[in-house]
């Protein structure tokens, strides 16, 4: 697994595909910065992290995730890493695992807003490291979708589509009904914001990331007898 | 060292691969040879676990591959068809990942990776990223990603293919070299080099064997007969009454004229009978002069041919 994750993640900033991901996340990020907290002179670096996960990951996740599978099945570098012996939860985890130490890298370059505000005010460190927390549980869940995106094609457009789509609709599905709701990311990233570590929605984004790596899984076995 | 048993590969009613049985000793170099389609690539992505067999067990070194995949996996070296690679990594990163994932040893990951590289000739090019490497140089790449981590089988789809002739023949120099060491099993269409390279051959065609056995026993059941090309300059036209007075011959043949009055036959005798010494003496006495005269063998190709057709009457039939 972690000879996939050192690959994969080299892989991400051999290509300019991290960097531009770090400097896209870090537009946003300076956006909602200047609206949440310069504009309004706020120090609540919340609101800030609520908004980029908002809009940020929408952006953001595609462009990690539509690759990852996608590309290998294409370019058949899948046949080097199915008949080696990994396991397919080593691989799938080790390249979600990779994509989320990009977001991480991104977060631990935005603790200079809070260096900033910090110098001007007094913000809370236990807000802004919370709402880090769940930044990073909210992309991994939103990863986890890419990366089974990625899977079921060989196209990788087809792949970061589906990925945008199933992000744009989940911001609407809930006001169709109830029960879409539980399927909108963003519902789990409501308390995070506000410094408040809470339950539900750690176990909602960790079963959320769950379900759909192994659905991810399931899907790389199944090729076996498919392809 | 690999059984495969009562294999069978099916994509809905389609059947690529019909109930293929062989057995391959360690040490062997066994060659696949097929027409395009014939199901080459898929008994080979059967042998190696890409795919997963509809029916039976393929067997590597005594670890079922559906059942213990990792421990039978790690005996093989795979070197797929179209020499896939990650661009973006330099060769002797690619062949570190390979190592990597195929859980060689940290202590000894660079020793074998360097020993590799340097085995196929790669130490020059190693800092290179593989994508502005040239085809002879991927090949051998992914050849090194192969062999690295020692694995007891090495598999190879189509090794040769888009390669130049000096390439092609230091690639089956290679081959013949790793085969002193490891068994080896690769597939071609090119039937001299299997010939050349190969201890054994398995005919594929259209999902079913054809015929296992060595290059020599196969050019031997099919040469039932024995012929011999002969180029004659012949004034009085001897050659038309010539076949009474030759004996044990069944044919002779008439197959052009060249500009220089010339005439070209090929005389066929049973097999096992000589005629060169016959056709020289009766020749002479009828005054018919031999510019040349060479035996015609039959070679692996004839064998594939007709194997191939063969095989294809069969069906034929059925129908």
């Amino acid at each position: 697994m972690w000879a996939i994750y050192r690959k994969e993640l080299k892989s991400y900033f051999l290509s300019p595909i991290g960097y531009i991901v770090i400097g896209i996340f870090l537009f946003v990020f300076s956006v909602f910065f200047y609206l949440t907290t310069v504009a309004t002179g706020n120090v609540d670096l919340g609101a800030l992290y609520y908004y980029a996960a908002l809009y940020g990951l929408m952006i953001i996740v595609p462009i990690l995730t539509m690759r990852m599978f996608a590309e290998e099945r294409k370019t058949g570098t899948e046949q080097l890493i199915l008949t080696s012996p990994v396991s397919m939860t080593g691989v799938v985890m080790g390249k979600l695992l990779a994509a989320i130490t990009v977001v991480c890298i991104t977060l631990v370059i935005s603790l200079g807003y809070f260096l900033i505000v910090n110098y001007f005010g007094s913000p809370n460190i236990a807000v802004v490291l919370v709402s880090i927390l769940g930044y990073i549980l909210i992309s991994a869940a939103a990863l986890s979708i890419g990366m089974f995106a990625s899977s079921i094609t060989e196209n990788q457009i087809i792949a970061g589509v589906i990925t945008i789509a199933f992000l744009i609709m989940s911001l609407f599905m809930q006001d169709l009904n109830s029960v879409f709701s539980n399927l909108a990311i963003m519902n789990f990233y409501q308390d995070f914001p506000s410094g408040v570590i809470s339950l539900s929605e750690i176990v909602g984004l960790v079963s959320f990331t769950g379900m759909f790596t192994a659905f991810t899984i399931i899907i790389m076995q199944r090729r076996k007898l498919v392809k | 060292m690999i059984q495969v048993e009562n294999i069978t590969k099916k994509y809905g009613s389609f059947t690529a691969v019909n109930n293929i049985n062989f057995e391959i000793e360690e040490g062997e170099i066994v060659g696949f040879l097929g027409p395009n389609g014939a199901g080459k690539s898929t008994t080979m992505n059967m042998i190696t676990g890409f795919i997963e067999p509809t029916n039976g067990k393929v067997i590597v070194d005594g670890y079922d591959m559906s059942k213990k995949p990792k421990k039978a996996k790690k005996q093989i070296g795979y070197m797929p068809e179209g020499v896939p690679l990650y661009g973006d990594l330099t060769v002797k990163e690619f062949v570190t990942y390979m190592a990597e994932i195929k859980g060689v040893d940290k202590k000894e990951k660079k020793e074998k990776v360097a020993k590799v590289l340097e085995q196929i000739g790669l130490t020059d090019v190693q800092n290179k990223l593989t994508k502005n490497l040239s085809r002879g140089y991927k090949q051998r790449v992914s050849m090194a990603g192969a062999l690295v981590g020692d694995p007891k089988v090495i598999i190879l789809d189509e090794p040769t293919v888009g390669l130049d002739p000096k390439q092609v023949t230091e690639i089956r120099a290679l081959i013949k070299e790793l085969g002193k060491t490891h068994t080896v099993i690769l597939s071609s269409h090119i039937l001299s080099e299997v010939s050349q390279i190969c201890n054994r051959v398995i005919i594929i065609n259209k999902g079913e064997i054809v015929a296992i056995d060595t290059p020599e026993n196969l050019e031997k059941k099919v040469v039932k007969e024995n012929s011999i090309h002969v180029t004659v300059e012949d004034p009085e036209n001897k050659m038309e009454t010539i076949k009474e007075k030759l004996e044990n011959v069944q044919e002779v043949k008439f197959i052009s004229e060249n500009e220089d009055k010339t005439k070209e036959y090929i005389i066929t005798a049973e097999k096992d009978t000589d005629l060169r010494k016959n056709i020289f003496e009766i020749f002479a006495k009828e005054g018919i002069t031999i510019f040349e005269m060479k035996k015609t063998d039959a070679t692996l190709e004839d064998a594939f041919m007709q194997l191939i057709e063969g095989s294809k009457k069969d069906e034929g039939g059925k129908e």
